[in-house]
């Protein structure tokens, strides 16, 4: 039976857990403070180790919370992470997504920096601030940076932040016994998209969306074991999907893949979807990441990198490469079907549209079509937003002042 | 190589854009060899690594044809603009790079947007009555292509 107005907008007849409010997805001032709660203290995975091989190699990363950062090997090995803003005038210090520059000099006044973040050069240093302010007072701004979980680049922009291992509170323990061979970054594109970066988690973290994708539902949905496979949820946000054997012969085009990964059983899958916006997705040959970068509460960046092992033959790297390709590439059946679906989801919730809850009341003992995954994600939203995800403005919060849809 | 020569094969590239633009793969593929292999490329300055997007042979391409009805795919018609610039023949076939632009209509409204840009790089076959394309790397200078496509350029 179709709906009045005010059925529309009541309350829907499930725990207040089990659904959310759309208002999450649209408002300026909750995508503000996620900034500010959610991203700027979390472990972000800027880039893979792959991507800075050599001494003085450097990655470019536009942090979520909007930091932009240099991702830069020293002569040391070590991988180090600064703010990319020069602490004299505050202009962009290096302009290429990637590169190697022993010294990080800035276009504006020349000043440079080494891979330490040490200023080492200041033009007419003593002429013009005499004794009052020299290199050692012209340090880059150095963020907390690690190399863990598959030799993925984490970045904090909290000294104070809790260490890395407590952040993921074990949510990848399900996957470090497939990452212990190095591995390399084959594919890396980015999708700019009209939606919220919630949205993308959310199609990452449930899979009765398979019912929108033909290759899934030949290859998993009908086949045994899919049933079966089952949510863990862990500390901080964070939930994994377990394995099966995915029958990648059943659909046409496609046969059983030819290479598999060390260690994972054959046509192994599994997933981690971690807190707020990042998931790790082995998919028997190829492990694929994807990271967000919101913009606003209707715009995300996502970026989605493709990884192999670094010890691939020539023949391996290729077939990985078609692997990916056939579901998660720009022209792949998967991914363009998630991007549409979510794409969809941002015109429908968009403010003023008349979009009211979210629901995600499946119930199925923790399986593959309950959506728990999400549950669990908006309870940790909530606490760390300090508002219910089901009604955002409770407790005397004043709405915002609504523009005109 | 004579004028007439080269005007079927600036045609041939043409016909191709055309029969893909109005989703005719039958037609496509009959411009192409029994070993035809199509290869989208792109080269990330991310990650300064050669990519490949697309790869299939003459089979691929007509499965991944056929199978487009039962997957859920955006339906904005893809206009595809090429121009042939430079044709060198060498024996039985020619090497042939042409620019390529690539537009895409809203089905509501009309607006078209550029979608990509990029370069064919095909090699065609001229043994037979008509020239025939024998490989298609198309290498793509567009790296965002918003929510992707599931029809090839």
């Amino acid at each position: 039976m179709s709906k009045t107005d005010a059925q529309w907008n009541a309350a829907p007849n499930f725990p207040t857990s089990h659904y959310v409010d759309s208002r999450l997805y649209t408002d300026q001032e909750i995508f503000n403070e996620e900034k500010e709660k959610l991203f700027r203290p979390a472990w972000i995975i800027a880039c893979h180790e792959s991507e800075l091989a050599a001494a003085y190699d450097y990655r470019l990363f536009s942090h979520p919370a909007g930091v932009p950062l240099i991702i830069m090997r020293g002569e040391d090995a070590k991988v180090r992470a600064f703010y990319n803003i020069c602490p004299h005038r505050g202009n962009t210090l290096l302009y290429d997504p990637s590169g190697n520059a022993k010294r990080v000099t800035c276009i504006f006044h020349q000043w440079s920096f080494d891979a330490h973040g040490n200023c080492v050069e200041i033009t007419r240093e003593e002429q013009g601030y005499q004794n009052r302010f020299c290199k050692k007072d012209a340090g880059l701004r150095e963020v907390k940076c690690e190399v863990a979980y598959g030799g993925f680049v984490w970045v904090n922009l909290l000294d104070d932040c809790v260490p890395l291992r407590e952040f993921i509170g074990g949510a990848l323990d399900i996957l470090e016994p497939f990452m212990r061979e190095p591995m390399e970054v084959f594919h890396y594109h980015k999708a700019h998209i009209h939606t919220n970066f919630k949205l993308w988690h959310d199609t990452n973290s449930e899979f009765y969306h398979d019912y929108m994708h033909y290759f899934n539902r030949i290859t998993g949905m009908l086949q045994p074991g899919y049933f079966e496979r089952k949510y863990t949820p862990f500390p901080n946000g964070h939930a994994s999907v377990g394995s099966m054997q995915i029958q990648y012969d059943k659909y046409e085009g496609s046969k059983e893949r030819a290479v598999g990964w060390p260690g994972l059983a054959r046509g192994g899958w599994y997933m981690v979807d971690l807190f707020p916006a990042m998931t790790y997705n082995l998919r028997t040959s190829v492990i694929r990441i994807d990271t967000s970068i919101p913009l606003g509460p209707n715009d995300v960046v996502i970026e989605f990198r493709g990884l192999g092992l670094k010890s691939d033959t020539a023949e391996e790297r290729a077939q990985r490469i078609f692997d990916h390709n056939m579901i998660w590439g720009p022209f792949g059946r998967n991914l363009h079907e998630d991007l549409l679906g979510v794409t969809g989801q941002g015109r429908a919730l968009r403010r003023g549209t008349g979009s009211r809850w979210i629901l995600q009341g499946r119930e199925e003992n923790n399986t593959i079509h309950d959506e728990i995954g999400m549950r669990h994600y908006y309870a940790e939203w909530s606490k760390r937003m300090g508002r219910p995800a089901y009604d955002p403005y409770r407790e005397g919060r004043p709405e915002p002042v609504r523009a005109a849809a | 190589m004579k004028t007439e020569q080269r005007q079927a094969i600036e045609e041939l590239v043409y016909r191709g854009c055309l029969a893909l633009d109005r989703g005719d793969y039958k037609a496509f593929l009959a411009l192409c060899t029994p070993d035809f292999r199509y290869t989208v490329a792109a080269y990330s300055p991310e990650i300064k690594r050669e990519m490949v997007w697309l790869d299939q042979d003459c089979k691929g391409m007509e499965t991944l044809f056929t199978n487009l009805p039962r997957h859920n795919s955006d339906h904005s018609p893809l206009t595809r603009h090429a121009t042939v610039y430079t044709v060198d023949a060498d024996g039985g076939q020619a090497k042939v790079v042409s620019a390529l632009q690539v537009f895409r209509t809203q089905l509501d409204g009309g607006a078209t947007e550029l979608f990509a840009v990029g370069h064919f790089h095909d090699t065609v076959v001229l043994d037979g009555a008509a020239p025939k394309l024998a490989r298609r790397l198309v290498r793509l200078e567009t790296r965002q292509l918003g929510f992707g496509h599931h029809v090839p350029f």
